[in-house]
């Protein structure tokens, strides 16, 4: 916990004293960090803003790019839509800041229209919103699958697993009820009986209410969909109601917070999470894996190989455009993710560009190819709960749903 | 059947709880006139000192809800004196929308304080007990007898005390009070304790119902708000059928539609209700 204090306020020093300085450096180029350092999402906007200041110090430790050292500013969403503009405009148009990285769902569906008005390329390497499938690819990218890909490695999860009943319990957002909509079709058409599809709202202090159908009909196991502060109570509550059988949980619930949160006990044996995941098999992914340790001591947590990548990308897209903006950054994002010689460090890459080859970066979080949403193809992790913590138990590489 | 019952019992809980968030508030929408929308956030503030002595200070359970509710009851106090009393003359809609201000300070500075995540107290798990085939656990029956104490108790105070006359006085018209020498200022801040303690004890069952998050507090305050609209302005006994009303109608309404709408049922019954009723369950209508 004082760890965790410590590090959040050096972050709003750091904005503190990157703000005090609104001109940026003829020699540097700005980089924003628009995360939620408070509220429910909190843990994950802190491994974000930790990993992006990871990748610029290696950026920079190469020298930089031609437009200039990389430079970040970081504010806190609080993963509020209404904040994150708010943030996103004093970062444009007082920093000076090229691209954004780091807006959860909601805020990244709300900074669509400024990203294109003010060519600022906006990235996020955990917006899995299925809306950006249709409003995402010019100017806005992502380092991370769509929900949409969630939905079909749970479905698959749950086939495999054998069981003749689920119920479903999705909390009332887009971002849970879109990969879940995916899951049920995948498990009907596998004949797997849904017994409930309970929508609940989050914020409430208890979910008997929404329980007492789906315990009453006693299913095999029960898919998860819900952030944290409603998905610990709603797994209290349906232990203490007699559940017996097994859980899925969605990404909001892949932290070792939640053993402490819920109690290891109610989750050993019988609970597994399911998130957009690196391949850590891949030699990019361990290169990461060993920076990071290096650098933190820790291993990376969830999003964090993709928050790396979001940097070298920005990085690498600078130093191929050699124009220093948002529209050279829109400009050839595309070209240095795929296609011409594999480069997996922004050191490499930076070599290659200067021997004027075409690259193509093979990120941490996995091969980088951007669609026409600017969305990556992804793959999934299952982690199963075992001894107060998430052990790795089945992955799934983005060919297993070609 | 059974499941509708069981429904029904889980609406008694739901309503119980609403009666213990809204009756402060509702204490202070009499008395001091305006609906103080900063009321939602003392029930955080009084779960996350629960939760601090609980579980960083390990001290037991209810030490530390005694000390939630008395710090907190304190803190209303203080916040009545140094923002509300001196603006009062402005009207309630001026008062309205300065604690809306205050309930984002509130909200702000716990999050400075707390910090991210999730937070839970250091409590056993739930034990569930079965009547005839209905569930209930113990936490829900402590709500239960809590909400069904406070009632009694509050409703002691306010008929035989001295203090709890003048209360009851000065809400029906604060200038015939004052008249008949009814010291409003003291009563007045008698008012801000007690509300503001009511406040801390549901603050205290929301810690150990509930998973908490820094906003889960402001969350309740929909709910809140349309309880206490439901039960007007007459007498404290309108809010605890208001609150089971509202509590039953939600809890009882996902047999039929799906859960999702639990709080558009609680605003239809508001709706519905004074569309006959406008003056409320209780009968009296606002000055």
């Amino acid at each position: 916990m004082l760890k965790r204090s410590i590090h959040r306020i050096s972050l709003v020093a750091a904005t503190i004293i990157s703000g005090a300085a609104t001109v940026t450096h003829a020699d540097e180029v700005t980089v924003g960090v628009l995360v939620p350092l408070t509220g429910e999402l909190g843990e994950f906007g802190e491994i974000v803003a930790n990993a992006v200041e990871l990748g610029v110090a290696q950026v920079n430790a190469a020298g930089g790019t031609s437009c200039g050292m990389l430079r970040t500013v970081v504010a806190d969403t609080g993963g509020n839509p209404e904040l994150g503009i708010r943030e996103a405009t004093k970062m444009i148009e007082a920093e000076g800041a090229v691209a954004l990285l780091g807006p959860t769902s909601g805020v990244m569906v709300a900074l669509v229209d400024m990203a294109k008005r003010t060519e600022t390329v906006v990235i996020s390497p955990y917006a899995g919103t299925i809306t950006l499938n249709e409003l995402g690819g010019d100017f806005v990218y992502r380092t991370v699958s769509s929900d949409l890909g969630d939905g079909a490695a749970s479905g698959l999860w749950l086939t495999e697993r054998g069981y003749r009943t689920v119920a479903f319990l999705v909390q009332n957002e887009e971002s849970t009820i879109s990969p879940a909509q995916v899951a049920r079709t995948k498990l009907e058409n596998a004949g797997i009986e849904l017994t409930d599809y309970v929508i609940y709202n989050p914020g409430q202090p208890s979910y008997q209410a929404e329980l007492i159908s789906v315990l009453a009909n006693e299913p095999d196991a029960i898919y998860l969909a819900g952030g944290q502060e409603s998905g610990v109570t709603v797994i209290k509550e349906a232990t203490a109601g007699g559940f017996e059988g097994e859980w899925l949980f969605t990404a909001d619930l892949a932290v070792p917070e939640i053993f402490d949160a819920a109690g290891a006990e109610l989750l050993n044996g019988r609970a597994y999470v399911e998130f957009a995941d690196a391949d850590n098999s891949l030699p990019e992914y361990k290169a990461f894996e060993s920076l990071h340790m290096d650098a933190t001591g820790g291993e990376p947590g969830p999003f964090s190989a993709n928050s790396f990548d979001m940097v070298n990308l920005v990085a690498l897209s600078l130093e191929s455009s050699g124009e220093c903006s948002g529209t050279g950054i829109n400009q050839t994002i595309r070209d240095v993710a795929d296609g011409g010689e594999a480069v997996s460090s922004f050191a490499e890459g930076k070599a290659a560009l200067a021997e004027g080859k075409d690259i193509n970066y093979e990120g941490a979080s996995g091969p980088l190819s951007f669609d026409e949403s600017g969305t990556v193809s992804g793959s999934y992790s299952i982690q199963a709960a075992q001894e107060g913590q998430w052990v790795n138990v089945r992955f799934y590489p983005a060919s297993a749903f070609e | 059947m059974s499941l509708l019952a069981q429904y029904f019992v889980t609406g008694i809980a739901t309503g119980s709880f609403l009666i213990l968030a809204t009756i402060g508030f509702s204490l202070t929408r009499q008395v001091e006139g305006f609906l103080n929308i900063a009321h939602a956030e003392l029930l955080g503030v009084s779960a996350f000192i629960t939760w601090g002595l609980n579980v960083l200070a390990g001290w037991p359970l209810l030490p530390s809800a005694a000390v939630a509710i008395v710090v907190t009851s304190v803190f209303g106090l203080v916040i009545a004196r140094a923002v509300y009393d001196p603006i009062k003359k402005l009207g309630p809609a001026v008062l309205l929308i300065t604690s809306v201000g205050v309930a984002y300070v509130i909200g702000g500075g716990v999050d400075a304080v707390v910090g991210t995540g999730i937070r839970t107290l250091d409590i056993p798990l739930a034990t569930t007990y079965k009547f005839y085939g209905l569930r209930i656990t113990n936490y829900q029956l402590m709500v239960i007898a809590l909400a069904a104490l406070t009632a009694v108790t509050l409703a002691l105070f306010l008929n035989k005390t001295s203090t709890g006359l003048a209360i009851r006085a000065v809400a029906a018209n604060p200038e015939l009070a004052a008249s008949r020498g009814v010291d409003v200022r003291k009563t007045s801040r008698a008012t801000w304790l007690i509300s503001s303690g009511l406040a801390g004890l549901a603050g205290v069952m929301l810690a150990m119902i509930a998973t908490l998050s820094t906003d889960i507090a402001f969350h309740q305050i929909l709910k809140i708000l349309a309880v206490a609209i439901l039960a007007g302005l007459g007498s404290l006994y309108s809010v605890i059928l208001s609150g089971l009303i509202v509590g039953v109608a939600m809890d009882m309404s996902v047999y039929w539609i799906p859960a999702g709408y639990r709080p558009l049922i609680a605003f239809a019954i508001v709706i519905i209700v004074l569309l006959f009723r406008p003056q409320g369950l209780s009968g009296r209508k606002a000055a």
